[in-house]
């Protein structure tokens, strides 16, 4: 909300109008201060004059000889405008005045004759936009004052954040309100005299909603003359943002800045039946609004009714046929209460949020509506002539009485941590107009434009927001068992081993395209995927059920801009259309781990490639996670899932239960997403990762000779290395102390369909020396054991 | 000439030619030219069956002085030189360190991940316990729990995605802020609390330089018996000096929101300037930065889950992180969190 300091002050005598000095205090009593202009005058030496003669120039048929009297007698200016008379009060721009746009003024001879100024239009003062002609003031301002004064310059105007709580801080009043609770002072409302003349509306108001419409009060002005508004009236409308339309029209908006209560002006001869009538719209129904849209109404709108159907939209927008124009006579001022979540709904439905609305929308107080009316019905007649009927409605659905809260002063300490007085509490309560009777507990009694407070709770935070919450101590609690957990601790762990390998964090958004699952040749799940129901845009609609597509759309990002080596993880959340183990109630969502890692990989340098980011690396990092981890009773066995390449990948699973896939892209996903070269991707649920291991039992490491030899195997493609390992490991027993591959070989002299894999054995007694004569038949053990394989030794037929 | 003499001669003769020795090469020689077989001493010791039995003693001694004295000489230049040449040869390996011509690969927590985890620790060592939640949850977790009527603005399809899942009676959404997880806990839980929930949030936005669909947050909730407002405000505020530095100032300025009652939002003085540089890059002269919204917990929101509000009361505060770590940071744009271009990672 934009308030002008210069208007605020005919609420409140501030103690410092400083800029900077009352951001802060309206900042201190709940209202932020989003900025503020301070606005100068954009001219120099422009005074009031009046034009005390006209004559015609005597050598120019378009431009007139005036005589303007700025306060030292009459002055000869030149004008080329035709829109006033004799008597007329201008802006005079002086010799030595300067006007914006650095234009100055001097004196001049025009076509021969003397012209000691100019009179001035709105727009050559940067005022408006009105090409009508000169500025002719109202009523009879002092000469060769600075014009600047008649339209409030210099000012402040201040961006307040109202809150959504505070409908009654919508408004100069509230504004001044809290501004006098917070000094310890007192505001008034300036004066605007009601007259009304005998006799009464006959216009009927029915409320049929008793819901939609608490209260509806309005007054007939008959014999208005409609036209522009006041010069001072207009600029105050427009520091606060609101477009100056007619001096009826203004006055609505005018008297809600002053009070927060919205006004709808109605031509009330245009009022067919002479009846208004609030409820519901039907399905179909229509109503042309005064922007001269078609508005499809539905039976959530809340509209006023005539004899002829719609006419009004409630609180958000009026009907075109009903609308004050030029020729209206007689205006019915309607000042009602509507219920806020009715308008907060069809205002954004209908895409007509306003002043109106928003301050509706947070409630305002139905027991504004009379003074309202009646004070932008006087303010009619001030700027528009005419008589207000004494007879007005003031039709009531549903009475709105203030609250009564008891207060318990210990409640106050409570939830403060700071003793107060009964009588400071007292105080502070008083000066937002609440009334106090009783010291512990006290009974208060809150006005009903507050709204926000219904409860003790809420007057403790009245209590705090105008003591000042800079003026609370700081006291800093403990909590009585704090920590990570030990999946809490693993999962840094896990980030941090990831870090250690050479992979980058990443982030991503959780959403997934059509595109990406056809990519990974997951097309069959895309009917089936968590969905947003209300998407801004089509790719953030469907929620991903892998993250692979997440990391992959990353890759494809840096190798756009020129990354030659890339390596991503990330853990996050996938979402399942199954429910949530845990709580049904909501979709399955489980943390994955997953990895893409592209480009050469590990150690690089001179002469040093780095290793090929293949199927082989993923899995040499899913081992190194899983020893750094600690995590037991792992299984990674060759494995298949969509997406991956079907001869170099593998199923991991802990303690029997698969926990996803670690390999290498497939080639086709690699095309799908224009990705040159082998991609290492693997995706992994996060939390079988994390799963304490059990406490680890010291085995002593040997102190005995070792024995070491190498056994060259030919086996079959059917049977594994681990198996073959497994093997002949189970058959050295616990003299093993380690078996590595150190090669394998296809082609010549093997066979098809079988390989070479050499193995480097080292045996090792824990208790002594191992003798060749002990050595020999575990040997032999050990290619006995891989000959039930079908592995042979190579070499030996 | 004597042999003795001779003997003499090459003693005398013995320490410059050793010391001439500039190889190990050289020193060969020379050490067959003192103690080999043509040496003077080699020579003397052939002789020595030729003597009187009665000299051989003397002369042996004799001998085995000089010997010894040579040898000395010799061991003494080798080592010298066996040092030279190592010398030598470390200054042929040398290399250029400014070349890296290895690199062990290393990568990057993510800069939200760390903020995260900066942020978290500072109230792990108050005591307080880390608690998640599901992302996609209950309407009534994220709103009627937390005090929000079902016509509040922030529930609206505007602003709040929501979830084709489940019982239609059941609203199911991508949760808008981290607080649900309040409630989640609170009903599991008795009193104490104290919590800090860091993890994803979302809102449906149009993405530009500040705000995308997905970010992240950070609730904290303490529940306990005599909390207090002046408590909220001393543990911001030491979170403030923790995360900022020690000479960071805090201000509590009123606010709303459906879930606290006292509610404020925290600015923090500019980390930049220290408060009203006209031309700081990080707070434009304002001299504080808005920092999250807080306050002393609703008494609906602890009836809500089941605690009197009359026993206990509490505060909560939620925080972004993506807003603390852009300006402590200078990053420009939002959307470098979500890109990770490698070049954005790989700074922090």
């Amino acid at each position: 909300m934009l308030v002008s300091l210069r208007w605020l002050s005919e609420f409140i005598d501030l103690p410092s109008n400083d800029p900077a000095d009352l951001s802060g205090v309206l900042a201190m009593v709940g209202h932020g201060v989003e900025g503020y202009e301070a606005m100068e005058a954009d001219w120099k030496g422009v005074v009031v004059g009046r034009v005390t003669a006209i004559a015609p120039h005597p050598d120019a048929d378009k431009i007139r000889v005036c005589q303007v009297d700025t306060g030292q007698g009459p002055e000869q200016i030149i004008c080329g405008a035709w829109n006033f008379d004799e008597g007329a009060y201008v802006p005079v721009a002086k010799p030595g005045a300067v006007l914006p746009g650095d234009f100055k003024i001097g004196q001049r001879t025009i076509r021969g004759v003397e012209s000691n100024g100019m009179i001035c239009s709105e727009s050559e003062l940067g005022l408006g936009d009105d090409q009508a002609g000169i500025m002719v003031l109202d009523g009879e301002p002092e000469l060769g004052i600075e014009f600047a004064g008649l339209v409030e310059l210099p000012d402040v105007v201040f961006d307040l954040d109202i809150t959504p709580n505070r409908p009654d801080a919508m408004s100069m009043v509230g504004i001044a309100r809290d501004l006098a609770a917070y000094y310890g002072i007192t505001y008034s409302i300036p004066e605007r005299a009601l007259v009304t003349v005998p006799g009464a509306t006959n216009i009927e108001v029915h409320i049929d909603d008793p819901v939609g419409c608490r209260r509806f009060v309005a007054h007939e002005i008959r014999n208005v003359t409609v036209g522009a508004s006041p010069l001072a009236v207009r600029h105050r409308l427009a520091k606060a943002g609101v477009r100056p339309i007619s001096n009826v029209v203004d006055v609505t908006n005018y008297v809600m800045l002053e009070l927060g209560q919205p006004l709808h002006a109605f031509d009330a001869e245009k009022i067919v039946g002479n009846t208004l009538r609030i409820g519901r719209a039907s399905e179909g129904e229509t109503l042309v609004t005064l922007d001269d849209e078609t508005r499809m109404l539905t039976p959530d709108d809340l509209i006023i009714y005539d004899a002829d159907g719609p006419t009004s939209m409630a609180g958000t927008m009026g009907g075109l046929r009903s609308e004050v124009s030029a020729t209206t006579t007689s205006v019915l001022m309607e000042a009602a209460s509507w219920d806020p979540p009715t308008i907060m709904y069809m205002s954004r439905r209908h895409g007509l949020r306003s002043e109106a609305s928003a301050r509706f929308e947070r409630g305002v107080d139905p027991n504004l509506a009379d003074l309202a009316s009646q004070r932008a019905s006087a303010m009619v007649a001030d700027l528009a002539g005419g008589e207000i009927l004494e007879g007005h409605v003031d039709e009531i659905a549903t009475p709105t009485e203030p609250v009564t809260i008891e207060l318990a002063l210990g409640e106050v300490k409570r939830l403060l941590g700071v003793e107060f007085s009964a009588e400071q509490v007292a105080r502070i309560l008083t000066s937002l107009e609440m009334s106090v009777a009783g010291t512990d507990p006290m009974s208060v009694t809150v006005p009903t434009f507050r709204p926000d407070v219904t409860r003790p709770a809420d007057l403790v935070e009245e209590v705090a927001r105008i003591h000042g919450y800079d003026k609370f101590p700081e006291t800093l609690p403990l909590g009585v068992s704090g920590g990570l957990t030990v999946e809490q601790r693993t999962e840094r762990k896990l980030h941090q081993v990831m870090v250690g390998l050479g992979l980058s964090q990443a982030v991503t958004l959780p959403f997934v395209g059509e595109d990406d699952l056809a990519a990974l040749g997951r097309h069959d799940e895309v009917g089936s995927l968590l969905t947003v129901k209300n998407p801004l845009r089509e790719e953030e609609s469907r929620l991903r059920p892998t993250m692979l597509p997440s990391l992959l759309g990353a890759l494809r990002y840096n190798i756009s801009y020129g990354a030659a080596s890339v390596a991503l993880f990330e853990t996050g959340r996938v979402y399942m259309t199954s429910p949530d183990p845990d709580d049904e109630r909501i979709p399955h969502q489980p943390a994955r781990l997953a990895w893409t890692i592209y480009g050469p990989f590990g150690v690089t340098g001179l002469r040093i490639d780095g290793l090929e980011s293949d199927g082989n690396l993923s899995l040499a990092v899913v081992r190194n996670l899983i020893r750094s981890l600690g995590v037991e009773h792992v299984a990674i066995e060759s494995g298949a899932a969509p997406g991956f390449h079907p001869g170099r990948t593998a199923a991991v699973s802990i303690d029997g239960s698969l926990v996803g896939h670690v390999g290498e892209l497939h080639p086709s996903a690699g095309r799908a997403y224009e990705i040159p070269g082998r991609v290492a991707i693997a995706e992994l649920d996060l939390a079988p990762l994390l799963v304490p291991p059990e406490d680890v039992l010291m085995k002593v490491p040997s102190v005995f000779p070792f024995v070491d030899f190498d056994l060259s195997f030919v086996l079959p493609d059917e049977t594994t290395v681990a198996q073959l390992v497994a093997a002949t490991s189970d058959a050295a027993d616990d003299l093993l102390e380690g078996a590595s591959v150190f090669d394998e070989f296809r082609g010549e002299g093997i066979g098809d369909g079988r390989r070479a894999i050499a193995i480097h054995f080292r045996l090792r007694s824990d208790d002594r020396t191992l003798s060749n004569e002990e050595v020999a038949p575990v040997r032999q053990a050990m290619i006995d054991a891989a000959a039930s394989l079908g592995a042979t030794l190579r070499g030996v037929a | 000439m004597t042999d003795s003499s001779r003997l003499d001669e090459a003693l005398a003769a013995a320490p410059a030619a050793v010391s001439g020795a500039a190889t190990l090469a050289e020193l060969d020689a020379v050490e067959k030219a003192l103690l080999g077989d043509t040496s003077a001493i080699g020579e003397a010791r052939r002789s020595m069956g030729s003597l009187d039995p009665a000299d051989r003693p003397r002369v042996g001694a004799q001998l085995n002085t000089a010997t010894k004295e040579i040898q000395g000489l010799l061991a003494s230049r080798l080592s010298e030189l066996e040092a030279q040449d190592e010398d030598r040869r470390l200054q042929d390996e040398r290399i250029d360190v400014t070349l890296e011509s290895i690199t062990l690969q290393s990568g990057s927590l993510h800069l939200l991940q760390q903020t995260m985890n900066d942020i978290v620790d500072i109230f792990v060592s108050l005591g307080y316990q880390v608690a998640t939640g599901p992302e996609a949850e209950l309407a009534w977790y994220n709103f009627d729990a937390l005090n929000t009527p079902p016509t509040h603005p922030s529930r609206l399809e505007s602003d709040t995605m929501y979830l084709d899942f489940g019982d239609p009676a059941d609203e199911v959404l991508l949760r808008t802020h981290t607080s649900p997880v309040q409630a989640r806990w609170m009903e599991a839980n008795d009193p104490p609390v104290y919590i800090v929930v860091p993890g994803k949030t979302y809102r449906l936005d149009t993405v530009d330089a500040t705000h995308l669909p997905v970010f992240h947050q950070i609730e904290g909730l303490a529940v306990d018996e005599n909390i207090t407002f002046s408590d909220l405000k001393g543990t911001l505020a030491h979170w403030a000096r923790e995360f900022f530095g020690p000479k960071t100032k805090v201000r509590f300025r009123p606010h709303f929101f459906p879930f606290t009652e006292p509610s404020a939002e925290l600015d923090v003085s500019c980390f930049a300037c220290d408060g009203g540089e006209p031309t700081c890059r990080v707070c434009k002269g304002a001299g504080w930065l808005e920092m999250m919204g807080c306050g002393v917990v609703d008494p609906n929101v602890l009836e809500a889950v089941g605690y009197d509000p009359a026993e206990v009361s509490g505060f909560a505060f939620g925080m972004g992180v993506e807003r603390p770590a852009m300006v402590r940071h200078g990053i420009n744009s939002i959307r470098h969190f979500v890109d990770n271009d490698l070049r954005f990672l790989r700074q922090f």
